[in-house]
């Protein structure tokens, strides 16, 4: 495993492969992901779209990336995955295509295909162990069509669908648990605020084979509801106050690798964000600011005791 | 009929602008249609929705040609032909345009017949969330140029749609509304009702025919690699992210990797920010260690921009060297 390659920030890519231009929300949480993602992979790299945000990446005639984009419904990405997959290989197989031009695929979905419509070809695609790297960059809802919730979406977040002074009563879906279920051969959570960590666990991906399945959080100061400016600063403080985990499973262990010394309150995270505006005025909501911090708190439990040891 | 476009950027609340302008003419006994342009559009980037409103059942459906009044929330969209601010304006119609500069100036950049009425803008914050609620101000704006509002039914429109969003974001709103409905009370009615567009004085468009070809030619492939650069995205930014390099500590992976949209490069191990592109997202100037970005008005660092490009003093000795 060749971690050392990115020991330090300095040693992150200062050129970046994603074009300019794209028309994602200014201070997309999403995009920030993806670009970093994308100087880690490399331009021999050929992405699978299902429907989303993402979509509007590749409109015709401009595209940000430097190889080919596929776009699938939103149900299929991993099936149109497995089509370019095997097409690549039969190339190859048949002479006629050199090794070294060889692609990596990889699916590109939101939350909603990802922790929804998309998860039983997603599940399929495990079960083969399609050789491919998956990247949900889940930002807790239906963004590209104004934020309706998903099974992504946090309890108690307002959507275009979930309103009054509770908002969501769902709870968010343990899609990393589901994934690492599948036993595939990766499954890590990371955020683009903190690019070292991100950096780290896509190289690690990009060196294995096998399905190697990525969830990036991306804030999304449209659904969410706060300055663009913030984009940063929500995305840590979703990692200090330990309401987004950085995880990775590999060889059949789920490892933490950054466990917060000393988690900072919910409330500096959600009070940040438009979607939990009604947790704080009228009058703050103490009932609900709980419940959430203690969920939060019952995950920790069962974590804190394995630290990492750098 | 009554047709009304009100062109904005993502986020200042124009879907929200004609959804209480249409509200309004519903309660004052019009027949409404509203609805924003759906598309692709995000936060800072161009968009539009309009209004009609009439005595009898509306049949017209899809994009307003002839417009009454078009209503400009963001004078830079005027610059920007994408955004499709001036199609379809004839010397019948009003155009109000949110700005810093006059009428006079406007009139003579954009040489148009149309009445031009200005919105005097507020003065820029830094903080975005000071701004007043534009989305507001252009509704109140043009229910007052149309004439055909009265003050409370405006007021009531802003509650009824901005109902669930509290009674502070209601009572803001409708002072910023009835504010911009006072201040132009001089011009009360001055649009005038279009002609009703009748089904057989249509014209067709100069339709181009196609043949159909074969799949290597016709499917949208797209052969060339990151030719997204060639959209200008830099458009859409209202502030503007400046490095003083005399701070700058050239810790380059930091705001260089976080730039959501790629538009910091490194060249010879500094950051250059590239504003052919950058949102104006801000991200980098709260993300600097030795905190050497500021964020300033995209208005004034191109007032700056054109004053040393017409002889500024800050290009003296430039000239003095040759």
């Amino acid at each position: 495993m060749t971690e050392q390659r990115f020991k330090r920030m300095k040693d992150l890519p200062s050129t970046h492969l994603l074009g300019t231009g794209t028309p994602m929300c200014s201070g997309c949480g999403g995009l920030e992901a993806l670009h970093q993602i994308y100087d880690v992979l490399g331009d021999k790299t050929v992405f699978v779209n299902a429907a989303g945000c993402m979509t509007l990446l590749s409109v015709y005639p401009f595209t940000p990336f430097r190889g080919s984009w596929l776009y699938t419904a939103m149900a299929s990405a991993p099936a149109g995955a497995q089509g370019v997959r095997d097409a690549l290989d039969i190339l190859a197989q048949q002479g006629r295509m050199p090794a070294q031009d060889d692609l990596g695929v990889v699916v590109l979905t939101g939350d909603g295909s990802a922790y929804g419509m998309g998860l039983s070809a997603t599940s399929a695609a495990m079960d083969r162990n399609l050789d491919f790297i998956y990247i949900c960059y889940d930002n807790e809802g239906y963004g590209n069509t104004g934020q309706q919730a998903s099974s992504a979406t946090p309890h108690a977040a307002l959507t275009a669908t979930s309103g009054g002074s509770r908002g969501y009563p769902g709870y968010k879906k343990d899609l990393f648990g589901i994934w690492a279920a599948h036993r595939p051969a990766y499954v890590a959570t990371v955020i683009g605020s903190e690019p070292l960590d991100l950096a780290r666990k896509i190289e690690k991906a990009r060196e294995m084979k096998g399905s190697r399945m990525i969830i990036a959080l991306a804030p999304c100061p449209t659904g969410w509801d706060y300055d663009p400016k913030d984009s940063v600063e929500v995305g840590r403080l979703a990692v200090k106050t330990g309401v987004w985990p950085l995880k990775e499973y590999i060889d059949g262990k789920v490892v933490h690798t950054r466990v917060p010394r000393e988690r900072a309150p919910v409330e500096d995270y959600l009070q940040l964000q438009g979607r939990f505006g009604h947790l704080f005025a009228p009058q703050k909501n103490t009932a609900l600011l709980e419940e959430i911090q203690a969920r939060v708190d019952t995950y920790w439990a069962g974590v804190e005791p394995q630290r990492p040891a750098s | 009929m009554y047709r009304i476009r009100i062109h904005g950027r993502g986020g200042q609340g124009i879907k929200m602008a004609s959804r209480v302008l249409g509200t309004a003419l519903f309660h004052a006994g019009f027949t409404v249609q509203d609805a924003p342009k759906y598309g692709a559009e995000r936060r800072g980037a161009p968009i539009f929705s309009y209004v009609r409103a009439d005595r009898q059942a509306i049949n017209e459906r899809g994009t307003m040609y002839r417009p009454d009044l078009v209503v400009v929330a963001d004078d830079t969209l005027l610059a920007v032909p994408a955004a499709g601010t001036l199609l379809g304006i004839d010397a019948h119609a009003v155009v109000l345009v949110n700005s810093r500069d006059s009428a006079d100036t406007w009139r003579h950049r954009l040489n148009l017949d149309a009445k031009l009425v200005i919105l005097p803008s507020a003065a820029e914050t830094a903080d975005r969330a000071n701004l007043p609620h534009i989305g507001a101000t252009c509704a109140g704006a043009a229910a007052c140029l149309l004439g055909l509002v009265e003050r409370d039914v405006l007021a009531r429109a802003i509650a009824e749609e901005l109902d669930g969003l509290g009674d502070t974001v209601v009572a803001a709103n409708q002072a910023s509304a009835l504010a911009a409905f006072d201040a132009l009370a001089g011009q009360s009615g001055l649009v005038q009702e279009g002609v009703t567009i009748a089904a057989a004085d249509y014209q067709a468009p100069q339709w181009i025919e196609l043949p159909f070809e074969d799949a290597s030619i016709a499917a949208p492939d797209i052969r060339a690699a990151a030719n997204s650069v060639q959209v200008r995205t830099g458009l859409w930014r209202t502030l503007r992210p400046v490095i003083d390099y005399d701070h700058c500590s050239h810790c380059w992976w930091v705001c260089s990797t976080l730039c959501p949209d790629s538009a910091i490069r490194v060249a010879e191990d500094m950051p250059v920010i590239d504003y052919d592109h950058c949102k104006g997202c801000m991200v980098c100037v709260g993300v600097c260690p030795p905190h050497a970005i500021a964020g300033i008005p995209e208005y004034l660092a191109q007032q700056q921009e054109s004053a040393r490009a017409t002889g500024g003093g800050a290009d003296d000795t430039e000239t003095a060297q040759r």
